[in-house]
C-alpha cells in the first residue's frame, strides 16, 4: 500500500496518508480519519489499533455477556476512538496497558508515554477532561459554513430568496435606492406566494426587516431602529413562554442542562445554581424535583436568578422565586432564592451572587453568552470580563446552550444569508406545531430575533449567534474545559422528542456536546464546562 | 497482537496486513461499535447507533469545489442530500439554483447514491458517506443525490426499495437536474453494500416501468442465499466481517420468517424474477477480493450476463470491504477511474 497525499474533499482537514511515513508532526490529527468524523492523532494510530485489538479479543473471546456495554455503559465523545475504546475496556475490567514493546512502533518518538499518561490519567464516570484539542475541521473556522434544509419547490419561493440576497447585497454596498426598489418588487411577489408556510412566511419577515433597515439608514447603531426589535421585558417573557410551548428547543436546553447539573451536583450537600436569565423559571421545577428524588436525599439548593428589572414597581424576580420556593417546600427540598436585577449581564458583578466557598456552583446560560459579543472598542469585551468572573467562581459546572448559527460574521451579507437559511429551517419546524396561540406568538418571538440580526448594529445588535466550534475555542481560551455529555443524556433528549410527537426533530452528538435540529440541520447546541486547572490555561 | 496458530483468537493480524493503518482503525471501530448495536433477539439499539454515528451538516458554501444542500420530503420526513460542483463565480455561492438546468449543452450525470450499512447502519449525512459523495462529484464532474432511506429492522423490505424508487422519481422530475441538448435528467444509480442491493432492485423496477436509468454502479453489493458458498466459508471472520453478522442483517431486513433465497437477497436465485428482455441498464460491479460475499456478487454478474445484459466486473483482488472510504490505496483510485469512465462515456 503506497502512501498518498491528496487533498481530502469535504470538511476534512488536510490529508494525511498512511500514518507512519508521511512525516507529520505527532500532535496532528490523521486528516483522512478527520474527514470520516474521527479524531485520532497520527502518532497514536498504532496504540489505538492495539487497544482495538485488545477490545475485540475480549468481546469475541469472553464468555461474559457484553450487552451491558450497549445498555448500561455511558459512552462519551465517540469521535475520539482511543478514549471510546478505553471506556469499553475499562467497563470490561481490562487494564489498559502502556506499550512495552517499542519494536512495534518504529516511527513513533521514543517517549510515547508522555502522550499516553495525559490521556489516561483523567477519566471519571461523570465527564472527561478535554485537552484543548484542535478543532476537528479547521476549515470550518476559515470557511463560512451554511447548512441548508429545504422543501422549497415553488419557483416564486426561490425567486424570492434570490431577490432577498440581491437586496441584502445592495444594502451592504450602500445602494439604498436599488435596495428599496427590490423591496417593492419582493412585496409584490409575496402576493403570489403562499405566505402561510415555508419560504413565503419567513421571506415576509426578512423583507420586513430589510425595509426597516433601509428606511432607518442613518440611525443604525444609535438604537432607534432597534425599538421595534426589542420589546419590553414583560412582552419578551410572554413570547418566550409561547416559544417554549410551541417547539422543543428550550425544553431540550433546560432538560440537557439539568441532566448535566444533576450529575455535577452528585455528592454535594450545598449547591448553588446561577441562572443568567430567569424568565419564568421554567427550567427549575424539574431540577428541584430531581434533586428531591436523589438517592441520599436532596441538598440545600440555592438559586440566584438574574433578569431585567421590572419597570412597573413589581419585583418579578422575587415573585418567580416565591413560586419556586413553594414547589421546593412541597417536595421537601431546602431552598433559598435570590434575584439579581440587571438589564445587561455585563452589569452583574460576582459579589452580587454571594457565592460561598462551601457550595458547588452551577452557572446556567441559556442563549445569553452571545449577547456579550458586541464589542465597544473603548472597553474590554464584555464576554471576556464575564467569562473571567465566572471562572473565578470555580463552578462545578457551567451549562451553555446557544443557537447553532453563524450570525455574527463581519459582513452583513454573510450574516443575512446564514440567518435566512437558519430561520427558514426553524420556521419549517414550527409548522408542524398545531398549538395556538403558542405557534403564532412563537413566530413573533423568532421574528424579533430575525429583526435584531438584520436591522441592528453596534450595541443594539444583541443576537450575535456563533457556532459551537467558535464557542469551544472561546471557552477553552478563557480557561474552561469541556465536560462531555454522554449517551445517557442523548438517549433522554431523544425520548423527550418522542414525547413532543412531531417527526423531524433530531438530536446529534458532536464531540461531547449535543445538538437539536430539524432534520439534518442542527439549530441549538448544548455543552457543559468547568474551570480548567491553572496549569492547563494557555 | 501476535498470530497464534491453533488458538480461538480471531486472527486479527491478517486484516492488519492488507489495509493501511488508519483504514484498519476506521473499519475495526465500526465493527466493534456494530457488535454492540445488534442484539441477539434481532432488535437494534437505534439510539446508541445514532449517538455513535458521526454526522456532518450540508454546506451550501463550496468546500474543495463541492457544495451540498438537503431536500426534505414533507410527507415522508426523509431527505435527499444533493451535492453539486461549485458555481463558476463566488458571487453565485450560497444560492440554490432551482430554475435553470445544469447545462443546455453538455451532459452532466446525476448519480443517485444509496449508502451502505447492511440496511441497518449509517445515513446520508454520515461523515464517511458525505465525504465519499463529495469525492464522487469532484472526480466525475457529476451531481450526486444521496438518499436517506429507511433502515431495518424498524423498516424491513420493501421500505428501502420504495424510498429508492421515490428518490428516482423525484430526481427524474427535477428540471434543474436536466442537462444536455436533449434536456433530460441523465440518471445513474450507485451504492455500496446494501446500497448496491437497492440499486439493483430500483433499476429492475425502472426497467419494468420503462423509466430510463443510464447505468448501475454496485460497490461490493449485498447479495446472499441459503447455501453457503466457498468464499463465505473461507473468509468468514478474516477481514472484518463474520458470516453470522451477515445473517443477522438479512434476518433484520427480510420479512419475518423469510430465508435468504428471498428474491430481495438472491435476485438470480430459485425465487428470482427473470430480467430477460427488459431494458435493464448497463452495470459496473466492483467486487473486493477479500469480501466473504464475493461468490454471491460474482453470481450476480453471471446472472446479468445470462439475462443478456451488459455488465463490467471490476475485481479488486486484495481489497477488503470499505476500501473506498479513505483515498489511501490503489483500489480507491482504480475504482474512481472506472466510475468516472462509466458515467462520462456518453459525452
Amino acid at each position: 500500500m503506497g502512501s498518498y497525499e491528496q487533498p481530502s474533499a469535504g470538511g476534512g482537514a488536510s490529508s494525511n496518508g498512511s500514518s507512519s511515513s508521511s512525516g507529520t508532526r505527532p500532535a496532528e490529527m490523521d486528516g483522512l480519519l478527520a474527514g470520516a468524523g474521527y479524531k485520532v492523532k497520527a502518532a497514536e494510530l498504532h496504540q489505538v489499533a492495539r487497544r482495538i485489538e485488545r477490545l475485540e479479543n475480549v468481546m469475541v473471546n469472553s464468555a461474559a455477556d457484553i450487552s451491558h456495554l450497549a445498555s448500561d455503559t455511558v459512552h462519551y465523545d465517540p469521535a475520539d476512538i482511543g478514549s471510546w475504546v478505553d471506556t469499553l475496556l475499562t467497563e470490561l475490567n481490562q487494564t489498559v496497558s502502556l506499550p512495552c514493546d517499542l519494536l512495534e512502533l518504529p516511527d513513533l518518538p521514543t517517549c510515547p508515554l508522555l502522550d499516553e499518561t495525559t490521556t489516561l490519567d483523567n477519566r471519571w464516570v461523570v465527564g472527561q477532561n478535554d485537552q484543548s484539542h484542535h478543532s476537528l475541521t479547521p476549515q470550518q473556522q476559515q470557511f463560512q459554513q451554511l447548512t441548508v434544509v429545504t422543501s422549497m419547490e415553488e419557483n416564486s419561493g426561490i425567486r424570492l430568496v434570490h431577490m432577498l440576497m440581491t437586496c441584502a447585497d445592495s444594502l451592504q454596498r450602500g445602494e439604498l435606492a436599488l435596495a428599496g426598489s427590490l423591496i417593492e418588487d419582493m412585496q409584490g411577489l409575496l402576493a403570489h406566494v403562499n405566505t402561510s408556510c415555508g419560504i413565503g412566511k419567513v421571506a415576509g419577515y426578512f423583507i420586513d426587516a430589510l425595509s426597516r433597515r433601509i428606511f432607518a439608514a442613518g440611525t443604525i447603531g444609535t438604537g432607534s431602529s432597534s425599538s421595534y426589535c426589542t420589546g419590553s421585558p414583560s412582552e419578551d417573557e410572554v413570547l418566550y413562554h409561547h416559544y417554549y410551548e410551541a417547539c422543543p428547543y428550550l425544553k431540550f436546553a433546560h432538560f440537557t442542562a439539568n441532566q448535566a447539573i444533576l450529575e455535577a451536583f452528585n455528592g454535594h450537600d450545598c449547591v448553588h445554581v446561577i441562572d443568567f436569565n430567569l424568565m419564568h423559571g421554567l427550567q427549575w421545577p424539574a431540577l428541584i424535583q430531581a434533586l428531591a428524588l436523589r438517592p441520599g436525599g436532596p441538598p440545600l439548593l440555592r438559586l440566584t436568578g438574574i433578569g431585567p428589572p421590572s419597570p412597573d414597581g413589581r419585583d418579578t424576580l422575587r415573585e418567580i422565586g416565591l413560586k419556586l420556593a413553594e414547589l421546593a417546600r412541597s417536595v421537601n427540598v431546602r431552598f433559598a432564592f435570590r434575584g439579581v436585577a440587571a438589564s445587561r449581564l455585563e452589569d452583574v458583578k460576582p459579589w452580587m451572587l454571594q457565592v460561598s466557598p462551601k457550595e458547588a456552583v452551577a452557572v446556567n446560560s441559556i442563549m445569553q453568552l452571545h449577547r456579550l459579543l458586541g464589542s465597544d472598542p473603548t472597553r474590554e469585551p464584555a464576554i471576556q470580563s464575564v467569562l473571567t468572573w465566572i471562572r473565578s467562581l470555580n463552578p462545578k459546572i457551567m451549562t451553555v446552550v446557544e443557537q447553532e448559527a453563524n450570525h455574527n460574521q463581519p459582513r452583513f451579507l454573510d450574516r443575512f444569508t446564514e440567518a435566512l437559511y437558519y430561520y427558514s429551517t426553524m420556521f419549517d419546524s414550527l409548522e408542524a406545531c398545531s398549538l395556538q396561540p403558542d405557534k403564532a406568538l412563537a413566530e413573533i418571538y423568532i421574528q424579533k430575533e430575525i429583526c435584531n440580526v438584520v436591522c441592528c448594529e453596534g450595541s443594539a445588535r444583541l443576537e450575535r449567534h456563533e457556532p459551537l466550534a467558535k464557542w469551544r475555542d472561546r471557552l477553552t481560551e478563557a480557561g474552561f474545559r469541556a465536560l462531555h455529555l454522554g449517551s445517557n443524556a442523548f438517549k433522554q433528549a431523544s425520548m423527550l422528542l418522542t414525547l413532543f410527537s412531531v417527526e423531524g426533530y433530531c438530536v446529534e452528538e458532536n464531540e461531547g456536546c449535543l445538538t437539536l435540529g430539524w432534520h439534518s440541520r442542527p439549530l441549538i447546541a448544548a455543552s457543559a464546562w468547568q474551570a480548567a486547572p491553572e496549569y492547563e490555561v494557555a | 497482537m501476535r498470530y497464534m496458530a491453533g488458538s480461538n483468537e480471531v486472527n486479527l493480524n491478517e486484516s492488519r496486513s492488507v489495509v493501511p493503518l488508519n483504514t484498519w482503525v476506521l473499519i475495526s471501530n465500526f465493527k466493534l461499535a456494530y457488535n454492540l448495536l445488534r442484539r441477539a433477539d434481532g432488535t437494534f439499539n437505534r439510539k446508541l447507533a445514532e449517538f455513535l454515528d458521526r454526522k456532518v451538516p450540508s454546506n451550501i458554501i463550496p468546500v474543495d469545489g463541492v457544495f451540498s444542500f438537503d431536500h426534505v420530503d414533507r410527507n415522508t420526513g426523509l431527505f435527499n442530500r444533493v451535492y453539486q460542483p461549485a458555481p463558476e463565480h463566488e458571487s453565485q455561492w450560497g444560492i440554490i439554483e432551482l430554475e435553470r438546468p445544469l447545462s443546455t449543452t453538455r451532459i452532466v450525470p446525476v448519480i443517485i447514491f444509496f449508502h451502505g450499512g447492511s440496511f441497518s447502519h449509517s445515513s446520508a449525512n454520515s461523515a464517511i458517506y458525505d465525504t465519499f459523495c463529495r469525492r464522487l462529484v469532484n472526480i466525475c464532474k457529476a451531481v450526486v443525490v444521496s438518499v436517506n432511506y429507511r433502515r431495518s429492522p424498524e423498516h424491513r423490505y420493501p421500505c428501502a426499495y420504495d424510498d429508492g424508487w421515490a428518490a428516482l422519481e423525484w430526481v427524474k422530475s427535477r428540471p434543474w437536474l436536466q442537462s444536455g441538448k436533449d434536456s433530460k435528467v441523465h440518471v445513474y444509480l450507485a451504492g455500496d453494500s446494501s446500497g448496491g442491493n437497492i440499486v439493483h432492485h430500483v433499476a429492475a423496477k425502472a426497467a419494468e416501468s420503462d423509466i430510463e436509468v443510464l447505468g448501475n454502479i454496485l460497490l461490493h453489493p449485498l447479495f446472499g442465499g441459503q447455501k453457503r458458498t466457498e468464499s463465505e466459508k473461507k473468509l468468514d471472520g478474516k477481514y472484518f466481517v463474520r458470516l453470522q453478522d451477515r445473517d443477522w442483517y438479512w434476518r433484520a431486513f427480510l420479512p419475518e420468517g423469510e430465508d435468504r433465497d428471498h428474491p430481495a437477497c438472491n435476485p438470480f436465485g430459485p425465487r428470482g424474477k427473470s430480467l430477460v428482455g427488459l431494458k435493464f441498464p448497463k452495470s459496473l460491479v466492483c467486487v473486493a477480493g477479500l469480501d466473504l460475499v464475493q461468490d454471491w456478487q460474482l453470481a450476480y454478474v453471471e446472472g446479468l450476463k445470462n439475462s443478456g445484459h451488459e455488465v463490467k466486473l471490476l475485481y479488486l483482488k486484495e481489497a477488503t470491504i470499505g476500501f473506498y472510504f479513505l483515498p489511501n490505496n490503489d483500489h480507491f483510485y482504480c475504482l474512481m477511474e472506472e466510475i468516472n469512465h462509466f458515467v462520462n462515456s456518453n459525452c
